[in-house]
């Protein structure tokens, strides 16, 4: 409880430092002039005006009490004043999104989207990095997905660019990804994740934390999150990625090795590393890795992800 | 629509739908350009894909359940529903999407609905139910199996989405429950595992409540969770087992183990953005309290290894708290159009801890009790700044750079209350700095073509293992390559963690990933696309253990030693027949070369038992692949039939550990796709 109130006043404070922001204006301040509504749009373009009524979009239009600015096809496009004297072109439109730079399509979307909570890391995600724009993987007008408007399902468009990834998703042990039953943003967030509260907080930058805090993993295997009175310090530390591939393994259980119990002496060498500064323990003397009973740990230690009843996860 | 505007959607439609075509149904190919119905103000758009799923599998049918898992039977393998009001001011609601995939009784199922009255309320809800089912496989010897089934569900209502002032409600259900073969060790630490059946039964329930608003330029989220973990697993074994090995007596007679673990998990989560013309802020803090109350009561009857009658029970109580604090602070700038700098410090501080009382009683010879505890915590600050410059219209370039301080403190006690002055502490501390940089370019010479090349490296001055990264760079590129018809990519990463000399805490592992990619629409009615990947692993590391014939000697002059090399291709082609068929023929394999080797073991290493050992393991050659067929033909304006065959092939080389689990299987379905 006392923590709570620790935490809600570190918020207050958070909350207390900002008022400087009441002076600053939003980004991409729209024109006031040059609007000329949605219906001049729909004589040319009946074809997306059609099924636009669809589109999250739309909401703009069907709200009625909104700005010009902030209505329709001109929130997007920009005044379409002179792309209507023009009688078209694609030179006349203030914001035509095939032909703008990927950070100006970026900069024209987060003048509506930088208030979704999901985008506010998008500045130092790695895809904006790399030049990854919205209209990479989003489509406005033909989008198959209604929900979020994507330009493809959403695991055809993730390995349009990551085949690496597909291919360990093809592994005879994996996630089920292509099965349907999970999604690429089940774990990771595509516009830029919050830095990770295991590991070094440094990598990697594109998954999402679950449970608040959590590696995402944990959000599924659920059992496996503790709280533990005998953690296993590799697990809680560093992460699931010690021992498994997330995406995809030829190995069962998508660990990343295919025996057991090379994975578990690559740490458990006595050597001076681990959070004992006389090394992380040894196989005691009984333990003959020659006989088969030995070859595989978690036979015995099944606990391995932590335990409340024995140091060494027996039970 | 104009033809030229078909055809681009055609074609992009096309593309899209040559990738990612791993499993054979549902369908993708639609009837048409979907219009729906018109009823009142809404238009109502509905499809359904009714369909029968068959399987003949041969050899270890097994880890094909574990690996691919459909079966035979009827499905309904996919069905979408919309429902959209025409003007954006229906009574009740002005956005309902349904989707279902798998329903009836495919392994992987899942539903979503969205219901949305704009301005009012938006409800998501997301469905999911996974048949599990692994047999244990090579590394438990087949002992640790499960069948069990898992359901996720997730609920989430948002009052007054479009305005200024958000609520935010949510429920959240995780469940997991079936059958199971675990292990447990009778009476010694040395004994022989027996295998005893468990009745896995757990389920997590978590609860939302959140506000979001908008305060002078700012979005401020306050939301507050609740969640509940609940394990009732039980363990048991009746009957009489013997261990089967020489030297060891032991007989298990009884097993009874149950052991309630009761969790719960209330947290904080504040988030403070903003977005302006020259600069933004994103602050976050969380802040969880796990709580993990448990009991455990374990009754063993039987023999002992010397042979020695043996009517044990421990009883295990106790609690477990793990308090996380975590918080974000990233500032932006942005000086020029050309320019964005951010600078995000993260703090991350947990604790875990806790009490166990144990109690160990050897029924009518007396009883012994211990108490144990541990504490680890881990405290993490880290700075990072990155800066993206954009030069000029077709180069930019970026870099970054990250310090990470961590400490991780660890605290074993023990103290035996029956013996005067029996505690122990052992406190053990480390602490690990991360200096990393990073810097890529970015060229976009012509609107099609995007090619980057980045690089990093870094260093951790203590790892917390030997295989953590300790002195790591990583070098990649990436080139594209998109028209509308065509498109073609390649990629190239490397992660190296190089250390030397080689000892039991420098640990070596070199990773490299190429991949190349294409796809091609010839016309509107033939389309190709193919894709390779080559994923490289090696690794070597030093080993310490015990091994012998007779008696086990310590053992330290092996070196574990571990090298992969994964070829994967994808191959698919897309005939549309007349505009009445689409007939589509896809490959995917993937096969792991190792390094090579054509035995297991090299005959050199037969004279000792411990290499000969190691060489086995050191790679893991396997083939699995799937070709697969399909043909869907259109009936009529709303109906379509189809009908596919997908053939699932794994085989080992080498039969690890002696366990042969290759297995092949013809999957196939027929199923009729209604549109309307």
């Amino acid at each position: 409880m006392m923590r709570g109130a620790v935490t809600l006043t570190i918020l207050g404070a958070l909350l207390a430092i900002m008022p400087a922001a009441a002076a600053a204006q939003s980004l991409a301040a729209p024109s006031t002039t040059g609007y000329v509504g949605g219906s001049a749009c729909k004589t040319c373009h009946a074809d997306i005006w059609q099924n636009f009524y669809k589109n999250p979009h739309f909401k703009s239009a069907a709200a009625g009490d909104l700005p010009p600015s902030q209505t329709g096809c001109e929130s997007c496009h920009g005044p379409g004043a002179a792309h209507v004297a023009a009688h078209g072109g694609k030179t006349t439109i203030p914001r035509a999104f095939s032909v703008m730079s990927q950070g100006a399509a970026l900069e024209a979307c987060l003048s509506c989207h930088a208030r979704d909570f999901q985008k506010a890391n998008i500045r130092r995600s790695e895809h904006t990095l790399a030049g990854v724009a919205c209209t990479s993987c989003h489509s406005i007008h033909h989008s198959p997905t209604p929900k979020y408007l994507l330009a493809k399902k959403q695991t055809e468009l993730c390995y349009e660019c990551h085949a690496g990834i597909r291919a360990q998703f093809e592994m005879p042990s994996k996630h089920r990804v292509n099965e349907g039953f999970m999604e690429c943003s089940d774990c990771h967030n595509p516009h830029g994740a919050f830095a990770p509260t295991w590991r070094m907080s440094d990598r990697p930058r594109m998954v999402d934390q679950a449970l608040n805090n959590e590696e995402p993993c944990l959000k599924c295997h659920v059992d496996k999150r503790g709280p533990f009175v005998y953690e296993h310090p590799p697990v809680r530390v560093e992460g699931c990625e010690m021992c498994h591939f997330p995406h995809g393994s030829m190995n069962e259980r998508l660990l990343r090795r295919p025996a057991v119990f090379t994975l578990c002496l690559g740490c458990h060498n006595g050597g001076a590393s681990g959070t004992r500064l006389n090394g992380v323990p040894i196989a005691t003397s009984p333990h003959n890795l020659l006989d088969p009973r030995f070859q595989r740990c978690t036979t015995c230690h099944v606990r391995i992800h932590g335990s409340n009843a024995d140091e060494t996860f027996l039970r | 629509m104009t033809a030229m505007l078909k055809r681009y959607c055609l074609a992009l439609a096309v593309l899209g739908a040559l990738r990612a075509q791993q499993t054979i149904a549902p369908t993708p190919e639609a009837v048409g350009v979907a219009r729906g119905s018109d009823f009142a103000n809404y238009n109502i758009v509905d499809s359904f894909e009714l369909g029968y799923r068959w399987l003949a599998a041969g050899g270890s049918v097994d880890t094909y359940r574990a690996d691919v898992n459909y079966g035979d039977g009827i499905r309904l393998l996919g069905s979408n529903l919309s429902i959209n009001s025409k003007d954006g001011h229906g009574r009740w609601f002005d956005e309902i999407v349904l989707t279902t995939s798998g329903l009836g009784n495919d392994p992987y199922q899942n539903a979503t609905l969205r219901i949305e009255k704009n301005r009012l309320y938006r409800y998501d809800m997301m469905w999911r139910e996974d048949d599990y089912y692994n047999p244990g496989l090579i590394i438990s010897g087949g002992e640790h199996m499960m069948d069990t089934v898992r359901g996720l569900q997730d609920h989430s209502l948002t009052l007054f989405p479009e305005s200024h002032f958000q609520v935010e409600l949510g429920y959240s259900r995780n469940t997991d429950h079936g059958p199971a073969l675990s292990t447990v060790q009778a009476f010694d630490t040395f004994s022989t595992a027996f295998p005893v059946f468990e009745n896995v039964k757990e389920q997590w329930n978590e609860y939302r409540i959140g506000v979001l608003a908008d305060w002078r330029g700012l979005r401020v989220i306050v939301r507050h969770t609740w969640d509940y973990y609940k394990n009732d697993s039980a363990y048991n074994f009746t009957g009489s087992a013997g261990s089967g090995v020489a030297g060891d007596g032991t007989v298990l007679d009884q097993f009874e183990r149950a052991e309630p673990n009761h969790g719960s998990n209330p947290g904080w989560f504040g988030n403070v953005y903003g977005s302006f013309q020259h600069w933004a802020i994103n602050a976050r803090l969380t802040y969880n309290l796990g709580n993990g109350g448990f009991a455990m009561n374990e009754l063993t009857t039987g023999l002992n290894t010397a042979g020695a009658a043996e009517n044990r029970q421990v009883v295990v109580n106790g609690d477990a708290q793990r308090p996380v604090l975590a918080g974000d602070f990233s500032a932006s700038v942005f000086p020029t159009s050309r320019l964005s700098i951010v600078n995000n410090t993260a703090v991350h501080d947990t604790r875990i801890d806790g009490d166990s009382y144990l109690t160990q009683f050897d029924n009518g010879t007396g009883a012994a009790t211990t108490l144990n505890f541990k504490f680890l915590g881990v405290r993490t600050v880290s700075n990072a700044t990155d800066l993206n410059y954009r030069l000029t219209k077709w180069l930019s370039a970026y870099a970054g750079y990250t310090y990470s301080d961590r400490q991780i403190r660890y605290l074993e006690a023990f103290s035996f209350p029956a013996v005067a002055g029996s505690e122990s502490v052992y406190p053990y501390q480390q602490e690990s700095q991360l200096n990393a940089g990073s810097l890529g370019i970015r060229l976009h010479p012509v609107q099609a073509l995007t090619i980057n090349v980045e690089g990093e490296a870094g260093h951790a001055d203590h790892p917390l293992t030997a295989m953590s990264d300790r002195n790591y760079h990583t070098l990649g590129g990436r080139i594209r390559y998109r028209t509308r018809k065509l498109q073609l990519s390649s990629n190239y990463r490397e992660l190296y963690d190089e250390n030397a000399p080689l000892s039991l805490i420098t640990y070596s592992s070199r990773s490299r990933q190429y991949t190349a990619e294409g796809a091609f629409a010839f016309r509107d009615w033939l389309t190709f696309d193919a894709s390779y990947s080559k994923l490289h692993l090696d690794t070597v590391g030093g080993l310490a253990f015990f091994a012998g014939v007779q008696t086990p000697q310590l053992q330290t002059g092996y070196d574990s030693i571990y090298i992969s090399n994964i070829h994967a291709a994808n191959a698919g082609l897309r005939f549309d027949i007349r505009r009445r068929a689409d007939l589509y023929l896809g490959y995917t394999i993937t096969k792991d070369t190792g390094d090579g080797r054509a035995t297991a073991a090299p005959a050199s290493a037969a004279t000792d038992p411990a290499a000969s050992l190691l060489d086995s393991v050191q790679t893991f050659p396997l083939t699995y692949q799937s070709p697969m067929a399909r043909l869907s033909i259109r009936i009529n304006s709303k109906m379509r039939w189809n009908a596919g065959w997908q053939f699932y092939g794994y085989g080992e080389l080498f039969h690890l550990l002696g366990y042969d689990q290759n297995f092949h299987a013809h999957t196939g379905y027929t199923s009729v796709l209604w549109s309307f």
